[in-house]
Parts: structure tokens; C-alpha cells; sequence
């Protein structure tokens, strides 16, 4: 195993055993192959840059680079965007360890030597993030390298397989060409992911963002504070975020639309599905501090005179997301609002059972214009999961979930 | 319905939220400026001088402005800390040497806090034994129980006691007049005491930590591009109101400690001390408590700022959202600089103290010109900063602005170095005669 800063300004000698220059940077063209290094960058002593192919190596050591050519066959560097550059491009930069789940900086690039018949190859194998790497940095050129990598085996070795690591590359273009992707984060848990874009530069949220599937993307930002939330909505084509916010629950939409730039908020709703578009509306309507504020419009309801076939049929009917629904809602004439029936009930009753021998009484509800805390207080007092809201005239509106009452509770401390 | 808003009215509010979520890293800044060491520095200015230094307040504000301005913008549009730029700019080595001098400079700026608490809480009568550490504790559990807005509007809140001074200024009755003429009138002495006190002025308000401090508060925050201007109102106030407090200060002293023949303080104590006779003790007592109220402000923001900047420049985890076994170098850096910081001003007496102050402010002095010069490069980078780069305007400003700075820090740190000052005194005698 070799490191790049071992190898960083190490001289190069061509076939006469000659100095070309130094190394200067590493190149992987991603094309070819994605962990193999296929050229090298000398400096030479007038400052010109060269441009050594792999093929043209023979040994490599910490302490110098054979080539096996003269010099008059080593070509100059014409820079390239589609090159994953080593020093430019990975050390120092911040890379995402999709495994741990992190954002790190790049202390360091650990290669394979690998010698094959009279050539050299070398092969990424991890990125050095721990302090041994810090050492290495720090010292490079300032003691012996062998005295260096006693040194540095005094502390402690953290390194992230290159499997593990995510590149993150703002340029759309760019990372065609460079082979990288962000599929692997749409696999994460969205809290984590929320987690992660937090920790990049406003270019690279962006960009992140912008790969990532609208429903991924939509799980993410609702997890994200909402200062960032905005940001990254304002900062993406309209359409895109349009379609973002239209995977959102319509409470959480609601809440995003409301801080977003009146403006902005008008043009986002226009672009949505027009189903979406009106349910977010309606809760737009209401005070940010009331139930009605806090409330989603996705719950399940049947008729009070309904048995439990027709509540099931109903969740079968049901678009939104169902891990948020715990009763089925039963509503009278004018929809006012009847009664509730927790699921469990309806899943060990006969099919042909009233759902309203099912209820639970009394029924629990508030009204959409009762401040946030009242609604926290219903929820303390009657253990609840969910609350469903009203207006004046009692008619079924909407309902308030556990995982938003807890947002209210700990926004306020 | 009655439950819907007027279009109007929530345009309004809107605006209000967007104030609300850009203001504060700005104002919060500059104030810091202000600690234990500014308002020394200021007092010693007045006692010293009277009203003849109040015209540098000026020029100070335009720079102050000049530079504060241009990490708030580097913060909004690259979304990225000056450490990490810096860090991803130049290298690991350049990146390590900033932040092992930074966290020299800052831990000597943490002494010298805990020093205006104990000097400050003196006055008012506790003892520096029971002061520095309840003050330490209050500064540790406030960053490391509180959330980011609580501490938010915990600093927005000591902000406002910095009223104490104009109170306290007012209070010793000074001639308005001569001191609004002299703000706007520069008039120069030439000796080297006069010279070194301007140096000393710079140096106390444009830090190098309140850049690195700054631009991440602005990140944190996530202030978009579009309300950039805004971001940029709140550290021009900031900074005017920096100084406009500095201004107060200094008329205090100048007033009485300067006006009464007193001449030196050794420390802002001391001007509080004097400010007794002939002010009364209303306004001792309410500049005393503004000094406590800075030195516990800049104590609880510069640990933070330090332990943040240098794990994100070396890449350890960091943030007060973060348990402290997940970010330990974090929490033992902020935890040691408080501890470190507050056992040294109570196991040193006053004497031993001066000299740690002392180097830090050096050490300031010879960060500063670094900073800046990899600020100016960084701004300049059109695919970082994109078209909010500088433009050649700004650029000749901004770069005259450090080059002054740098050219002034550098005479102020070969001064503070050379007993007698006699070089500069020689050189300014023979400038007068050419």
C-alpha cells in the first residue's frame, strides 16, 4: 500500500535514469476504469506539466517513479474536465461515506501497488480520513518518508474503502463523466440523508438534490430544518420543485409553501397536479399556530352508518400515506364528524359489524382555529396518536398526527 | 372564511419572517468585537487622549464594514465555512498553521474575557474567585444544554445591554459638542504613544476569529443569495453599532478619567473605578456592568467559534447538535479553551495575566494579515463566488482596506515588541520635518 502524499512531489526518471520532474497529481479516467490510475502528472523543472500514461511506468516506490520510456515520448498534459483528478478532485474535499452515513474531509488517498510483467499499476483502494493521514500531511517533506510512516502508525488509521465513498461533483456534466452517481443515497434512511445534505456547500445541496428521484427528495427535505428547506426549493427549477413538494404529505407541503417567497410559493403550486395543488390550498388557509395549521388533509373516512367491509374498502381506496392512518373516521350528514374507530378494532371485527358499536366515545376533537397548545395538552391528556380537527360547525376537516404535536413540544424548548 | 389570511397581511409577515432569519449574525459579531479587550482599549483611548482619537472610529467602521462584508457574502453564496474554503483551497498544511496560531490567539482573547468578568464583577463588588467560575459554568451550560436559537436570542439580548455605555456616557456629562467635532475633525499628534493606541484601536476591532465566526454564523443560518442584501444591512448596522458604542466609551473617559488628569488604566476596571467621582456610582456601576455583560457575551461566542472553526478546517466533527461522543474533539477543544481560560485568570494575578493578553494581541496582529489575504483570494474566485466575486472597485478598496490594516498591524506588533518604541517615535519626527 502506498499513500498519495508519499508519492506527491516524488522525482521522476525516464528510461536514461534521467530526471523528468516531480509527480504533481494522479488522474483516473473513470471511462476506462474506475479505480486504476491512468496517468500521471509530472511538473517538470521548467514548470511544464507532462502527462505520464500507466503504460509508461515500471516501478513505483515512495521514493521515486521509474518510467520505462525517454523523455521525448512523454507527452504534455492537456487538462480534462471528464479526468477524476486525485489531488484536486478528492484530496481535501469533502467526500460522503455512504456506509457510516457521514460527511467527511479527505485527509488522504491509499493506493495498491500493484507490479505486473515489468509494469506498474496503481489502484485506489480507500480515502484516509483519521489523524495518521493528518500526520502524514503535516510532516511530508519535513522528515524521511520511512521515519514518517513509523510516525504516523502511532496514530490512530481511519480509512473509508472507496466503495463506500460517494464523490460529490455540483456539475451535472461533469458527473456523467466522471461515473458518479447519487443512487446510492436514495437507499438511505431520509433523516440521514437530511443529515448529510446538511453538511455540504449550497452547490452541493443543490446538486444532490437535484439528482435524487422527487420522492426521495421530498422524504429528505421534510426532514431538513426549514431555512435550508426553502433555500433548496427556491434555488431548483420551479417544475422540479414543484414535483418535490407534491410528493410531500399536504400538512408538510402546506408548511414548506407558506415560508417559501410568496412569489415563488404561487409559481410552485400552479406547477403541481391540480388534486395536490387544491388539498394544499385549503390547509394554506389556516394560521401556522392553530390545529388547523398543523393538521393533514390525508385521513380516511366513512359514512356513520358504514360496517367494517366499507371502512376496509375504504383504506384499500386510500392514496396517501397509510403508516399515518389509526382509525377510520365516521361522518354524519353535512360531514360533520361522528365518531372514530381505531384500526385494531376494525381488523378483529366481523365484516358485518356496525363500525359505530365500534367507536370510541366520547369522541375526541378540536377545533381548526384552537391554538397549537391546546392541541399538544389534547394529545398529553388522552395519550393520542392522532386528533382529528373541525370547524365551527363540527364538519370534518382534517387531522393532526403525534409525529407534528412532537415538533410543536420540542420547537418550544 | 375567517381562518383565511389577507394577501396582503401575509406578504407582510413574510417579509418580517425573512428579517427575522437574516438579521443577527451581524449584529451579533461585531458586537463580540466589543469584549473585554475593545472596551480597555477604548477607555484607555479617552483617558489617555480625551476626544482627540474619536476621528479613527470612522475609517475603523469603513474597514470594519469593508472586510465583515465580504465573508458575509462568501457564507451566503458558497454555503461553506472560511475554514473549509480555506481548507479546500490551500491545502491541509496552510490550514493546520491558521488554526494552531488561531486557537493560540484565541485562547490568549479567552484569558483576557475572563479577566474583564473578574475586573468588571470587582467593581461591583464580588469576588473573582466566586465570578470567573460561575461565569465559565454559565458560558459551558449555555452552548452545550441550549439550542442554537435559544442561544441565539440569549446573545440578541446582550446585545442590548451594550445601552449601559451611552447611559454611562451621559451620565458623566461630556461636552457633545467638542466630541462630535473632534469625531468628524481628525486631528493627529505625532508621538508614538498616540500612534500605537490608533494601532491599538485597529487591532481590537478587526479580529481575525470574527471572520471565521461570521461567514459560519451566515452559513448556519442558510441565508439565501436572494436576501443577500439584507445579510449585508445587518453587518453594516452591526458594525455602525460597534462603534457607535466604542464612541460612547470612549467620550466616558474621555470626560472624566482624561478631563480630570487621572491619564492611565490598566484595566476596564480601573474605568469604571474612575468614572465614580465624577460621574457617580450610577454610571460606575452601569459601566462595570456592561463590561461583565461583554466579557460573558464574547466568553460563550469565542470558545464556540474557536472549537468550530478548527474541527472544520481539520475535518473532525463538530457542533453543539452533535452528543459528545460523537463529536469529541469538538467539545474537549470548547470545554478545555473555557476551563483553561478561567484557571488562568484565577491562579494568575492581575501582573501575570497582562503578558498573556499581550502576546495573544500580537499574535492577532500577525494572523490578521493571513486571513485577509486568503479572504481576498478566495472572493476573487469567479467558479467559487461565481458573479458575486469582487468587482475591481471593490477589489481596490477591499485590498487598500487590508494593505492598510496589514501595514498598521504589522508597525503595532514590532512596537509592542520594542521597549520604548523609540523607532517609530524617530521615523514619525522625521516624517514631520521633510
Amino acid at each position: 500500500m502506498i499513500y498519495f502524499t508519499e508519492l506527491d512531489r516524488t522525482p521522476v526518471f525516464d528510461a536514461k535514469g534521467e530526471l523528468l520532474g516531480h509527480l504533481s497529481d494522479m488522474v483516473v479516467d473513470a471511462s476506462r476504469d474506475p479505480l486504476q490510475v491512468s496517468a500521471y502528472l509530472i511538473e517538470t523543472p521548467q514548470k511544464d506539466v507532462l502527462s505520464l500514461t500507466h503504460e509508461q511506468v515500471q516501478a513505483i516506490s515512495i521514493q521515486q517513479i521509474q518510467t520505462g520510456v525517454p523523455t521525448g515520448s512523454v507527452r504534455p498534459y492537456a487538462p480534462d474536465e471528464g479526468l477524476l483528478h486525485v489531488r484536486k478532485d478528492i484530496l481535501d474535499q469533502q467526500i460522503i461515506d455512504v456506509n457510516n452515513r457521514k460527511v467527511v474531509r479527505v485527509n488522504d488517498v491509499d493506493f495498491d501497488i500493484q507490479p505486473t510483467n515489468g509494469r506498474t499499476a496503481l489502484r485506489i483502494l480507500a480515502v484516509n480520513v483519521g489523524m495518521a493521514g493528518i500526520v502524514r500531511r503535516l510532516f511530508q517533506g519535513v522528515v524521511a518518508k520511512r521515519m514518517l510512516r513509523f510516525f504516523a502508525s502511532l496514530f490512530p488509521v481511519r480509512t473509508i474503502p472507496w466503495e463506500f465513498v460517494n464523490l460529490i461533483e455540483s456539475d451535472p456534466a461533469r458527473r456523467v463523466k466522471l461515473r458518479i452517481s447519487f443512487d446510492r443515497l436514495a437507499r438511505l434512511h431520509p433523516a440521514d440523508l437530511a443529515d448529510i445534505i446538511e453538511e455540504l456547500g449550497r452547490d452541493e445541496q443543490k446538486a444532490v438534490i437535484e439528482s435524487l428521484d422527487d420522492e426521495t427528495a421530498a422524504h429528505a427535505l421534510s426532514e431538513v430544518p426549514s431555512e435550508l428547506q426553502t433555500a433548496l426549493l427556491e434555488s431548483i427549477p420551479t417544475e422540479k420543485a414543484a414535483d418535490i413538494v407534491e410528493e410531500m404529505p399536504p400538512d408538510e407541503a402546506a408548511d414548506v409553501l407558506q415560508k417559501l417567497e410568496p412569489e415563488t410559493s404561487a409559481e410552485v403550486l400552479a406547477d403541481m397536479g391540480k388534486e395536490e395543488a387544491s388539498e394544499v390550498r385549503e390547509l394554506l388557509g389556516f394560521e401556522e399556530r392553530t390545529a388547523g395549521g398543523l393538521m393533514s388533509t390525508e385521513f380516511v373516512f366513512v359514512g356513520e352508518k358504514a360496517q367494517v367491509e366499507g371502512a376496509i374498502e375504504a383504506l384499500r381506496n386510500f392514496e396517501g400515506e397509510l403508516e399515518a392512518i389509526h382509525f377510520v373516521y365516521l361522518i354524519g350528514d353535512s360531514t360533520a364528524l361522528t365518531g372514530s374507530v381505531p384500526l385494531a378494532r376494525i381488523l378483529l371485527a366481523d365484516p358485518k359489524t356496525e363500525l359505530r358499536d365500534l367507536a370510541i366515545k366520547p369522541v375526541i376533537s378540536v377545533e381548526a382555529n384552537a391554538d397549537k397548545a391546546e392541541v399538544v395538552e389534547l394529545f398529553h391528556k388522552y395519550n393520542l396518536l392522532t386528533l382529528p380537527v373541525v370547524d365551527d360547525q363540527g364538519r370534518l376537516l382534517g387531522m393532526v398526527t403525534a409525529d407534528d404535536v412532537l415538533e410543536v413540544v420540542l420547537d418550544r424548548k | 372564511m375567517k381562518l383565511l389570511k389577507s394577501p396582503r397581511l401575509r406578504r407582510l409577515r413574510f417579509n418580517l419572517v425573512i428579517f427575522m432569519a437574516v438579521i443577527g449574525p451581524g449584529i451579533i459579531t461585531a458586537n463580540v468585537d466589543n469584549d473585554a479587550g475593545g472596551i480597555l482599549t477604548y477607555s484607555q483611548a479617552g483617558a489617555q487622549f480625551g476626544f482627540s482619537l474619536l476621528w479613527t472610529l470612522i475609517p475603523i467602521t469603513v474597514a470594519l464594514i469593508v472586510v465583515q462584508e465580504m465573508v458575509a457574502r462568501m457564507g451566503v453564496v458558497t454555503g461553506k465555512g472560511l475554514a473549509d474554503l480555506i481548507r479546500e483551497e490551500f491545502g491541509l498544511r496552510a490550514t493546520f498553521i491558521l488554526m494552531t496560531l488561531l486557537l493560540i490567539v484565541d485562547f490568549g482573547n479567552t484569558v483576557s474575557e475572563f479577566a474583564g468578568l473578574a475586573s468588571g464583577m470587582g467593581v461591583l463588588g464580588v469576588s473573582r474567585y466566586l465570578a470567573v467560575p460561575a461565569g465559565a459554568f454559565v458560558v459551558w451550560a449555555l452552548v452545550v444544554r441550549g439550542t442554537y436559537r435559544l442561544v441565539e436570542k440569549v446573545f440578541l439580548i446582550a446585545c442590548v445591554f451594550y445601552i449601559a455605555y451611552p447611559i454611562s456616557c451621559y451620565l458623566a456629562h461630556p461636552d457633545w459638542t467638542a466630541a462630535l467635532v473632534k469625531t468628524i475633525k481628525p486631528s493627529v499628534q505625532f508621538n508614538s504613544e498616540y500612534f500605537v493606541m490608533v494601532l491599538g484601536l485597529i487591532g481590537t476591532t478587526i479580529a481575525p476569529w470574527m471572520q471565521f465566526y461570521l461567514q459560519s454564523a451566515v452559513v448556519e443560518k442558510g441565508i439565501k443569495v436572494k436576501n443577500y442584501v439584507l445579510s449585508k444591512w445587518d453587518v453594516i448596522i452591526g458594525c455602525i453599532l460597534t462603534d457607535v458604542v466604542a464612541f460612547f466609551i470612549v467620550v466616558a473617559c474621555a470626560a472624566t478619567v482624561y478631563a480630570s488628569g487621572y491619564g492611565k488604566i490598566k484595566t476596564a476596571g480601573d474605568a469604571a473605578l474612575a468614572l465614580r467621582p465624577l460621574a457617580g456610582p450610577a454610571a460606575s456601576w452601569l459601566f462595570a456592568f456592561g463590561l461583565v455583560n461583554a466579557s460573558l457575551f464574547s466568553a460563550s461566542i469565542l470558545p464556540l467559534a474557536t472549537a468550530y472553526y478548527v474541527c472544520e478546517g481539520l475535518g473532525f466533527e463538530s457542533g453543539i447538535n452533535k452528543r459528545f461522543n460523537e463529536a469529541p474533539a469538538f467539545y474537549w477543544l470548547y470545554t478545555s479553551l473555557i476551563v483553561l481560560g478561567a484557571l488562568t485568570v484565577i491562579v494568575l494575578n492581575e501582573s501575570k495575566q497582562v503578558p498573556v493578553i499581550l502576546m495573544s494581541q500580537v499574535a492577532n496582529g500577525i494572523l490578521l494579515p493571513f486571513v485577509l489575504i486568503f479572504m481576498l483570494r478566495l472572493i476573487n474566485r469567479k467558479d467559487l463566488m461565481g458573479e458575486y466575486c469582487n468587482t475591481k472597485t471593490f477589489n481596490s478598496i477591499a485590498w487598500a482596506t487590508c494593505g492598510i490594516i496589514i501595514a498598521l498591524t504589522a508597525m503595532s506588533a514590532v512596537a509592542n515588541f520594542l521597549p520604548g518604541r523609540i523607532p517609530i517615535a524617530g521615523f514619525l519626527h522625521w516624517l514631520r520635518w521633510r
